[in-house]
């Protein structure tokens, strides 16, 4: 009789969950505490933009993809403007590319801190989620001052970037830069020494390298467990093959090492920004308006802050392109989980959950 | 100063024995973009065979359905009025270089693979109805987008281990990407043909 009865019990996470901040259904099967297995359903904020994208223009399209997702606002434009450029032959002006690193990298910066910041409050540290979020004020400010908006929107085109640094902005991008500094430093030393985060977060949520190799994971996940790939070195674009960047990589695959691997780039973020301003060269910002894009297909990805992000473009000469398509890093990092979770506490579901910093908007499209 | 191998066309051409079309461009950053269009689909898991002995990750699958070429139809059509349809030729849809007809209705699977920074994509040819075999056994992050190309296109992909809808729920048809579907419906919203009805009559009183 008592075989006939199961050991595990499944337990609905989501879709609506105060660890996520966009709707995913996690069904995880437990056994006491333990966690025994997760199938993930997804499709909650399906909204067929793939399809809309074949409807527009392929430069009302830049404005469409910046709204994809909020925290890559900036990387999903930028890949797309990189596809058309790659389909027109067009190279952008020497100071766009290093604009381009600048947008980037600032909102790398905000976004790493967010998912920081959501960390502490899941380990129920909410002082330090305060904080974090606090911190990264500064470069919500930042943004709203040098690109007109929280959100870094409207900052590329198709051959080069909408916005330029004049005398006073690249004070207040300095400054901004000097305050911002020394806090996300403390932030880092908080995180890697204080004895709250670290039990929560040191062996949890393991992912080897094997396996991370096996889903196919990329980004800040990928790095964590020791495999080192950045779109920034391995396929360079904009002006990063002129630029140091540093790849940081840790051996341990844990919760604790994504964090640890988004502070560290907060830090280099930080420096490539000044580099870029230190040898921001003058000319134009873009190219004379709206090229015409000619008919072919092309690929093209970028370092997103979640990590590579892919473009394939088709156009066929007519104004509206044949096919838009985009895998964006979140896609490949859902499969993770599964081995995250194996044998995962049922109080660490939320914060390995967020370790992979998903983006459901950007999955689902 | 691409990180694909040198002889990579030769081995994929061994790989499909039917035929590749292979072309690559680069960027003024020297990443590569290699294309491998495949004469017949069944070769696709030979081929992705080869890829997975040189490590490469399976980045993204796009499909689309390749449209029909109107502009030479309509050549077509005017050609024969010139001739006072004195002999109508017959109008064969132009086909792929591997055999797959372009009118309108067969599908391009593109299959991107990353190979240390550079792209190959491997493109397989599906004529409708036609269906295409799972790279997932191979290439585990094939899941999930076999997953949603089913849902968007009459695609079968018999042999995938798990074929349940990914995003789009069970109760909608399937091919979404092949149909228009209604904002009313999409958002359930039919329910207010009453009003427009009201509107409508009022309109109609009105003139």
């Amino acid at each position: 009789m008592s075989a006939d009865i199961s050991r595990t019990c499944k337990l609905p996470v989501g879709p609506v969950h105060v660890a996520l901040e966009e709707p995913m259904y996690f069904r995880v099967d437990i056994d006491g505490e333990t966690v025994r297995g997760v199938d993930i359903n997804a499709g909650h904020v399906h909204r067929g933009i793939e399809y809309l994208c074949t409807k527009r223009t392929v430069y009302q399209n830049v404005v469409l993809t910046e709204r994809i997702c909020s925290l890559c606002s900036n990387s999903h434009p930028e890949t797309f403007c990189m596809a058309a450029e790659q389909i027109a032959r067009l190279e952008i002006p020497e100071r766009a590319a290093y604009l381009r690193v600048i947008s980037a990298e600032v909102k790398r910066i905000a976004s790493h801190l967010f998912n920081v910041g959501i960390l502490a409050h899941l380990t129920g540290y909410d002082t330090l989620f305060m904080h974090a979020m606090q911190v990264r004020e500064i470069v919500q400010d930042l943004k709203e001052t040098v690109f007109g908006n929280r959100m870094d929107l409207a900052a590329l085109c198709i051959g080069g970037v909408r916005y330029d640094l004049d005398a006073e902005t690249t004070a207040y991008l300095t400054a901004a830069l000097d305050k911002l500094a020394p806090e996300a430093a403390e932030l880092a030393k908080t995180f890697r020494n204080n004895g709250s985060i670290l039990r929560r977060t040191k062996g949890v949520g393991v992912l080897t390298r094997e396996e991370g190799l096996a889903c196919g994971v990329v980004g800040p996940v990928a790095r964590a467990s020791g495999i080192d790939y950045d779109v920034r070195v391995v396929a360079p674009y904009a002006a990063y093959d002129r630029l140091n960047v540093p790849v940081p990589v840790l051996p341990d695959g844990d919760v604790w090492s994504r964090a640890m691997i988004r502070l560290t780039e907060v830090g280099q973020a930080i420096q490539l920004i000044r580099d870029c301003l230190r040898d921001l060269p003058e000319g134009p910002t873009h190219l004379h308006d709206r090229p015409d894009i000619p008919e072919g297909r092309a690929v093209a990805k970028c370092e997103a802050p979640r990590g590579e992000l892919i473009y394939f473009l088709k156009t066929s000469g007519a104004d509206e392109p044949e096919r838009v398509r985009w895998r964006v890093p979140s896609f490949m990092n859902w499969d993770a989980l599964r081995f995250m979770f194996r044998g995962a506490k049922l109080a660490d579901i939320a914060i390995i959950v967020n370790s992979i910093d998903p983006c459901v908007s950007c999955t689902e499209r | 100063m691409t990180r694909l191998p040198q002889d990579l066309d030769a081995r994929l051409g061994a790989a499909a024995p039917s035929g590749i079309e292979y072309s690559s461009t680069a960027t003024q950053h020297g990443v590569v973009s290699a294309w491998c269009g495949l004469a017949k689909s069944e070769e696709l898991v030979p081929v992705a065979k080869v890829l997975l002995e040189l490590g490469a990750r399976l980045s993204m699958l796009s499909a689309r359905q390749l449209p029909a070429p109107e502009q030479e139809e309509e050549e077509e059509e005017e050609a024969a009025e010139g001739e006072a349809q004195a002999a109508k030729p017959e109008k064969v849809p132009p086909k792929t270089f591997g055999g797959t007809p372009l009118d309108g209705t067969s599908y391009e699977i593109d299959y991107h693979f990353d190979i240390g920074g550079d792209t190959l994509t491997v493109i397989a040819y599906v004529p409708a109805g036609g269906s295409i075999a799972s790279l997932t056994q191979y290439f585990r992050p094939a899941d999930w987008p076999e997953r949603e190309i089913m849902e968007m296109y009459s695609i079968a992909i018999p042999d995938h281990p798990d074929p349940r809808r990914l995003f789009i729920d069970p109760a909608i048809d399937t091919a979404v990407l092949e149909r228009l579907i209604p904002y009313s419906v999409l958002v359930n919203a039919s329910s207010t043909k009453a009003l427009w009805d009201k509107v409508l009559s009022m309109k109609g009183g009105a003139s």
